[in-house]
């Protein structure tokens, strides 16, 4: 869908903050941009958004549709956050009754504190970017561009937030997200960039089917005492590295053989103390995510 | 395009900016013609000659209502920057319509003078004529091209003097100079048509030139 070749930026005569990118978007992906603060994020996703012109390169096909959410959204108007919404409801081409009830459909779900009625300088900054957020959502976008949607959001309206982005990307629009923690775009992302030094480069994302998921399972001998049967997990299919650590027994096995080995575990009594998926080859015990089942 | 008007328009009037430029204009209009009982072209080229500065300032004012990521979020919704840029011009034209309207009546309340279609007429394209070159004036030095509100102010004075006097260039200098001693309204319609159009043309520039500093800055 939307493809930057070869962009560069430089503001005025200024350094390059983005030199040389290629980056390819396609409908339904979820694509994080990684990097450090002034690492360049803001202004890739204001070319992507059609809102800067590259110094350098082109960027093609670019969808009609487009959702933008700025880091920032100060406010200084005395307009109502529901009133805002129909504005621009109405400037997308939505009749104002349509606007209106997608609007108040929209603060609902990401449960807008201080009044949709009241002025919009007078809301949080979470609550702010809330309106941000749904703004960009008042029409199904073909591509939706957030940048760091998370900070400032609390924490229900964080699962919302994951909610909206896998909307979209099922009805076929593609997302684009910047945050400054792994983590987090680890979480919510299918495939990722690093930024740095104005250069973009794919990164540790798990897009889907390009590489085999590990998963490491932690067995141990069950807390009621019972004594399990040794089992040789090397042979097991998917098994790709076994080891132990005291008592415990860690297994990587990949994720389409986890089930079973995980069947087989619980079948010779071991006890599952848990269940992690390891996002590459090194160790991440500490910060891995459970998906425990 | 009418929502993005209505959007703007709304925004303006909840943020008050427009109170000071339409003070500005009501007083200087019942400053000029107050105790004006000559004809009635000389009266609506004084109104004229008020809706200059009115003009600069209310669009100035609208363009600097909103910061840039909020602009970002209407660019974006509006599918392209030219678009808000022309409906700002729409919103401002708006705006100096209503003026207008204040500007064709007022001067008629002190007085007895009864108007004819032709002075009508006359006095709203003789006040559309400052406001167009008005609202290039502010676009030009609105906020989209100049960072430094300062430095901006300053270039709106000295444009506002310069169309001012500019001698047989500037539209509203010729237009000025030419309804002062025009004893005819209907007679004087055709050419003020013509300044009017030629403020059209300054006014398109503006844009143009607005447009491509915006796109060259982003």
């Amino acid at each position: 869908m939307l493809r930057c070749e070869a962009v560069g930026k430089r503001y005025g005569g200024g350094p390059w903050v983005l030199s040389d990118v290629d980056m390819e978007v396609a409908a339904g992906d979820v694509l994080a941009v990684v990097g450090g603060n002034g690492s360049g994020k803001s202004t890739l996703l204001r070319i992507l958004a059609g809102l800067s012109h590259p110094t350098t390169g082109s960027v093609s096909g670019r969808p009609p549709r487009i959702g933008y959410v700025p880091d920032r959204f100060t406010v200084h108007d005395r307009i109502s956050a529901i009133s805002y919404l129909t504005h621009m409801g109405r400037i997308r081409g939505l009749s104002a009754s349509a606007a209106r009830a997608r609007g108040h459909h929209l603060l609902e779900r990401l449960s807008l504190v201080g009044g949709r009625n009241a002025p919009l300088r007078t809301l949080s900054k979470g609550n702010a970017q809330k309106v941000a957020l749904a703004q960009a959502l008042l029409v199904q976008p073909d591509l939706l561009v957030l940048d760091e949607p998370w900070s400032g959001l609390d924490a229900s309206a964080h699962g919302v937030l994951a909610e909206f982005i896998d909307e979209v990307a099922a009805r076929g629009g593609a997302v684009v997200f910047t945050d400054h923690r792994e983590a987090v775009t680890e979480t919510h992302a299918r495939g990722a960039y690093a930024i740095s030094d104005g250069r973009v480069t794919p990164h540790g994302g798990r897009r889907a089917g390009s590489r085999p998921a590990t998963a490491e399972l932690v067995l141990t001998v069950p807390p009621t005492g019972v004594t399990p049967v040794e089992v040789d997990w090397s042979v097991l299919p998917g098994v790709t590295d076994t080891a132990r650590r005291g008592g415990e027994v860690v297994l990587r096995v990949a994720r389409e053989h986890s089930d079973a080995v995980l069947l087989t575990a619980l079948r010779h009594r071991w006890s599952v103390a848990s269940l992690a998926r390891v996002a590459d080859e090194r160790v991440l015990r500490g910060d891995a995510r459970g998906t425990t089942r | 395009m009418i929502a993005l008007v209505g959007y703007m328009f709304t925004v303006l009037l909840l943020s008050q900016r427009y109170l000071a430029p339409l003070l500005l204009f009501l007083g200087l209009v019942a400053v000029l013609t107050g105790s004006d009982t000559g004809p009635l072209t000389a009266t609506y080229a004084s109104v004229a000659g008020a809706m200059l500065p009115c003009s600069v300032w209310l669009t100035m004012a609208l363009v600097g209502l909103e910061d840039r990521t909020h602009r970002s979020v209407v660019v974006v919704s509006a599918g392209g920057p030219l678009r808000v840029l022309l409906a700002t011009v729409g919103t401002a034209a708006v705006w100096c319509l209503l003026l207008t309207a204040a500007g064709l009546v007022l001067p008629l309340l002190s007085g007895t003078r009864a108007p004819g279609l032709a002075d009508l007429a006359l006095g709203t394209a003789a006040q559309l004529t400052c406001a167009f070159t008005g609202t290039a004036v502010g676009l030009v030095c609105s906020r989209l091209v100049f960072r430094r509100q300062g430095h901006a102010l300053v270039l709106a004075l000295v444009l506002l003097l310069a169309v001012l006097l500019g001698k047989g260039v500037s539209p509203v200098n010729i237009l000025l100079t030419h309804l002062q001693d025009a004893p005819d309204p209907a007679d004087a319609l055709a050419p003020t048509g013509a300044l009017l159009a030629a403020a059209a043309g300054l006014l398109a520039a503006a844009v143009a030139v607005t447009q491509a500093i915006t796109r060259r800055r982003a």
